[in-house]
């Protein structure tokens, strides 16, 4: 089958004078597919999401949305909204005449502008306020404003530009659970951009992971988490992040045995690795849990979270690890404790930085 | 501010007599001009020390309204500082979204050329600009008053910074929102620019009306006068001995329209003068 993807990024690349941004990037979204572009901030999130709006040339590559070339159309008439990061709102308009100016400028008649404004404001509850100014409006409704914007011309694809980056925490994670209930609502294809790696795990069907001017993985939330395709994406997602340990690596009966600075062995159950002069053991501080027996380490620093505790510890040859323990831990500053570590969930990363993990059951 | 009244109170006060005594020493020779152009010119010959005091009289005011060609020049003026600020207006906004927005050749050493112009006084190209204009033939005419202030160096400046503090994702929200460049720039952009509009607008409306030395140059028939230049040429006699009610008068007449600007754009003034309409 030949489905038409929603949007098929070709070959796309960018550079800013002598500063190449985009590498060569190729990516397919699928139709009500929530896409994420997750990486640290300074990595081409933006410049990727601004060409697909058209507000950014490409150097090489085409843009296709719904079958069609678009990346030499205007940005309105690619049949995309996008929701800024500050919001952008026009100051001096209404919040009427702000959602309706878009489907002004294409002379829709008046009696349907009314009608998507109301149905848009009453979705997003900012009925009360149609009337005011943009600097009348706390950011939270600003926010629902530009998204209100963006609803009412109906686009094939919606573009949001870090949308809650601007809100306190509170109201980020509010936001955040009404965005994932108007992504049901809306069924549109959904490109979010974020560096908040909870956001993309909570949001999106799928999370690309973009550094160093190219797609380091693309993949759903889970298969990045526990699948991670190189050292970047294994330190990038998960929080604390993924502890590295400098091994040697042996054949097992089930598996890769890593052998640590201090003699002690792993065993995983990581299997095909190939030649490598070196190797990092990939542990989350979740599958390093304290116990009574195995690694021994002395306690650098504790941090009590509540519902767990992050334990921050040195193996005896002086491997920073991070581990975890209940939430009513009894571990102090200056302890030496005992890490069990969870050898199945372990991964692997060879000198180039891949990454090899438990094959995959079924 | 809740500052108890204790040493700060006289403090208060001597400050509040120091500025009603400047406000003063500001409005009292309005108020004598007004007095003046209500008194005969024959009670004038013999003493100015009178005006305080009756008879008053509107015969000055009466023979204006018959004799002085003050009305032409009033309309001179107003046509003059009208169509130069709405002149400065469009054109510095324009220019400005040019150089904030718009990428071509040179605008960087363009927009350094235009901000030569703020350093090179009048007096330095006067004589040159006489010749040009005597050359056009633009002596004595309207295009003549009014195409000098035109070329307003400050105004491209100050557009162009206002421009550049605008967002540029309002353009680009704009763009998604299918508006053509024009309309991004009349719809989202100019209404945004009204503060500093209102500055510039003030600022060249009143410089228009208050030169006296472009239009004494090229405007040498009466009929083509402004008010400053008109007025100047009615002080007929040295120290002006005799029609000093009848040269007040005109004077009057002269700040009317000049008083309206001012207390309609009364609050855009005062910021504009406080430097706070530029951010
Ligand atoms: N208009 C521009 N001119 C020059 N460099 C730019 C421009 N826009 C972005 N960049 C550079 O391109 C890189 C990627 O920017 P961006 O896409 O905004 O990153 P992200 O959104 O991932 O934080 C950054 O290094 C940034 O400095
Ligand atoms: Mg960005």
């Amino acid at each position: 089958m030949n489905r038409v993807s929603a949007i098929d990024i070709r070959n796309v690349t960018k550079a800013y004078g002598p500063t190449l941004v985009l590498d060569d990037i190729s990516l397919k979204a699928e139709a009500n597919e929530f896409i994420a572009f997750l990486g640290p901030s300074g990595c081409g999130k933006s410049t990727l999401l601004r060409m697909i709006a058209g507000l950014e040339t490409l150097d090489a590559g085409e843009i296709h949305i719904g079958g069609r070339r678009i990346d030499e159309r205007e940005p309105g008439a690619r049949g995309v909204a996008m929701v800024f990061q500050h919001y952008a709102l026009y100051p001096h308009m209404t919040i009427r005449d702000n959602m309706g100016f878009g489907l002004k400028n294409i002379r829709m008649n008046k009696a349907e502008i009314d009608r998507r404004v109301a149905e848009a404001a009453r979705i997003l509850e900012i009925e009360p306020f149609l009337d005011k100014k943009p600097g009348q409006l706390s950011g939270g409704q600003k926010q629902r404003v530009a998204i209100g914007r963006a609803i009412v011309k109906n686009p094939d694809i919606f573009l949001f530009d870090e949308p809650l980056s601007n809100l306190d925490a509170a109201l980020r994670m509010r936001t955040r659970l009404e965005l994932a209930q108007l992504r049901r609502r809306l069924n549109a294809t959904m490109i979010l951009v974020t560096h908040d790696q909870v956001e993309a795990m909570t949001l999106a069907d799928r999370i690309v992971v973009m550094h160093d001017k190219k797609i380091q993985q693309v993949g759903a939330p889970m298969d990045i988490y526990a699948r991670p395709a190189n050292r970047f994406v294994a330190s990038f997602v998960g929080s604390p992040p993924m502890n590295f340990l400098p091994v040697s690596v042996s054949e097992g009966a089930n598996g890769a045995v890593a052998t640590l600075g201090d003699g002690s062995k792993v065993t995983t159950r990581v299997k095909g690795l190939t030649d490598s002069a070196s190797w990092e053991l990939g542990l989350r501080p979740e599958h390093v849990r304290v116990s009574d027996q195995g690694l021994a380490a002395k306690v650098e620093f504790v941090e009590r979270l509540g519902e767990r505790t992050l334990v921050y510890a040195r193996l005896g040859d002086g491997t920073a690890l991070t581990a975890e323990d209940e939430g009513l831990s009894r571990v102090k500053m200056g302890d030496t404790i005992y890490l069990k570590v969870d050898g199945d969930a372990a991964h692997l990363f060879d000198a180039d930085g891949k990454g090899y993990h438990t094959p995959e059951v079924g | 501010m809740s500052k108890p009244f204790g040493h700060m109170g006289w403090r208060h006060s001597l400050w509040w007599l120091a500025l009603i005594a400047l406000g003063l020493i500001m409005v009292a020779p309005l108020i004598w001009t007004l007095m003046l152009s209500l008194k005969s010119n024959s009670e004038l010959l013999r003493s100015t020390t009178n005006a305080f005091h009756l008879p008053y009289t509107l015969e000055n005011y009466a023979a204006i309204l018959k004799s002085s060609g003050v009305f032409r020049w009033l309309f001179n003026s107003v046509l003059v500082a009208g169509l130069t600020t709405i002149g400065v207006l469009t054109l510095s906004s324009l220019a400005g979204y040019g150089f904030a927005r718009l990428e071509f050749p040179f605008r960087d050493v363009l927009f350094v050329v235009v901000l030569f112009g703020l350093a090179i006084p009048e007096q330095a190209v006067i004589i040159t600009r006489h010749q040009m204009f005597a050359g056009l033939g633009l002596h004595n005419s309207y295009p003549g008053l009014i195409l000098p202030g035109l070329a307003a160096p400050f105004g491209v400046f100050l557009m162009t910074q206002y421009f550049k503090a605008i967002p540029k994702e309002l353009d680009e929200a704009a763009m998604l929102d299918n508006a053509s460049r024009l309309k991004v720039f009349w719809k989202v952009l100019l209404p945004l620019t009204l503060p500093a509009q209102a500055t510039l607008g003030i600022f060249t409306f009143l410089a228009a009306w208050n030169d006296y030395w472009w239009p004494l140059i090229s405007a040498t028939r009466p009929e083509m006068f402004t008010l400053t230049v008109g007025i100047a040429s009615s002080q007929i006699n040295f120290a002006q001995t005799s029609g000093l009610g009848y040269l007040m008068t005109q004077a009057v007449f002269a700040s009317v329209p000049i008083l309206i600007v001012y207390v309609f754009f009364q609050k855009y003034i005062v910021r504009a003068v406080a430097g706070q309409a530029v951010r």
